[in-house]
């Protein structure tokens, strides 16, 4: 991606703007697939051992809905900005378990905006980002992409 | 083997977690599938973006720390006292503060910084950690504050 590209500099996110985006299909591979690799607990990897967990079935790694959240949230807002990486992620919450078969989808809402003070050339913008599955909301996740400045372009 | 309940969690009680080298093979494959920005993804053009080369996703960064607690947590079964421990509810105050790159290697820790009763679940309480990742030189690279739900005592 070169900056010819990216439409929507640091200036181009007031607080309040939405985007949508997703969707992003779950399945029982890709739960079992992430967890082997990254979160190898019972309730992530064995339909009989989850059920009797606290999360009563077989449920995604927090850690996968995260990156969930993170290829819903680069496809759809990558190639419209000009982002430069990002800084952290302040919170998430799972708040509920997230299954096969879930259809997930993000609202993206501009929380947060920050100048740099020492690089005048971006700025942090933080996005709240609540993960709806096709019946409820299911996480919230923050992240804080660094975005370059329209001034300084 | 005795079991351990969140009234035995000791705030300051730290574990060191290991060590991971990342190689650019499964950064790129990690960033393919869950964050496909050019400075994850494609070498070439990462030598153009501000990081000035290939770089891990945070999120990479993240799942591998869950790896080495995991994977802590099965070597130390046995030896120590088991922690009943369940899922977690979030994080807070996550910080990706240096650039991960192909060939580094990081050192993970978990050190138990808090804990919290929960009004609205009697049998469970909350356990905060710091976790860390540092570079060969000790330099902080990656932080962030784990909550995980625990069972407490039977009353």
């Amino acid at each position: 991606m070169n900056a010819m590209a990216a439409t929507l500099y640091f200036e181009n996110f007031p607080v309040g703007r939405t985007f949508e985006c997703g969707p992003y299909s779950v399945t029982r591979e890709e739960i079992i697939e992430f967890a082997r690799e990254f979160d190898p607990q019972p309730h992530h990897l064995d339909e009989d051992a989850a059920k009797h967990s606290m999360l009563g079935g077989l449920a995604a790694s927090g850690w996968h809905v995260c990156a969930m959240t993170m290829k819903m949230f680069a496809d759809h807002m990558i190639p419209l900005m000009a982002a430069r990486g990002g800084s952290g992620s302040r919170e998430a919450r799972w708040m509920k378990p997230v299954r096969p078969g879930d259809v997930l989808r993000v609202e993206a809402t501009v929380v947060d905006t920050k100048a740099s003070r020492g690089r005048p050339d971006i700025g942090h913008v933080t996005f709240e980002c609540r993960v709806f599955s096709q019946t409820e909301l299911v996480a919230i996740v923050f992240m804080t992409p660094v975005i370059a400045r329209q001034s300084a372009a | 083997m005795s079991t351990q309940y969140w009234e035995d969690v000791e705030i300051g009680s730290r574990r060191d977690l290991g060590s991971y080298t990342f190689t650019e093979d499964e950064i790129i494959r990690f960033a393919r599938k869950y964050d496909p920005q050019p400075f994850h993804i494609d070498p070439e053009a990462a030598k153009q973006s501000i990081f000035g080369g290939l770089i891990a996703s945070g999120w990479h960064t993240a799942a591998i720390w869950m790896k080495l607690a995991i994977a802590e947590r099965a070597n130390s079964a046995g030896k120590s006292p088991l922690l009943r421990a369940g899922v977690s509810p979030g994080y807070e105050d996550m910080r990706w503060l240096r650039p991960v790159r192909p060939g580094m290697t990081l050192r993970f820790s978990s050190e138990v910084c808090g804990k919290v009763e929960l009004k609205s679940r009697p049998e469970m309480g909350i356990v905060l950690t710091r976790n860390e990742a540092r570079d060969e030189n000790g330099a902080l690279v990656f932080v962030f504050t784990g909550k995980g739900f625990v069972q407490r005592r039977p009353r």
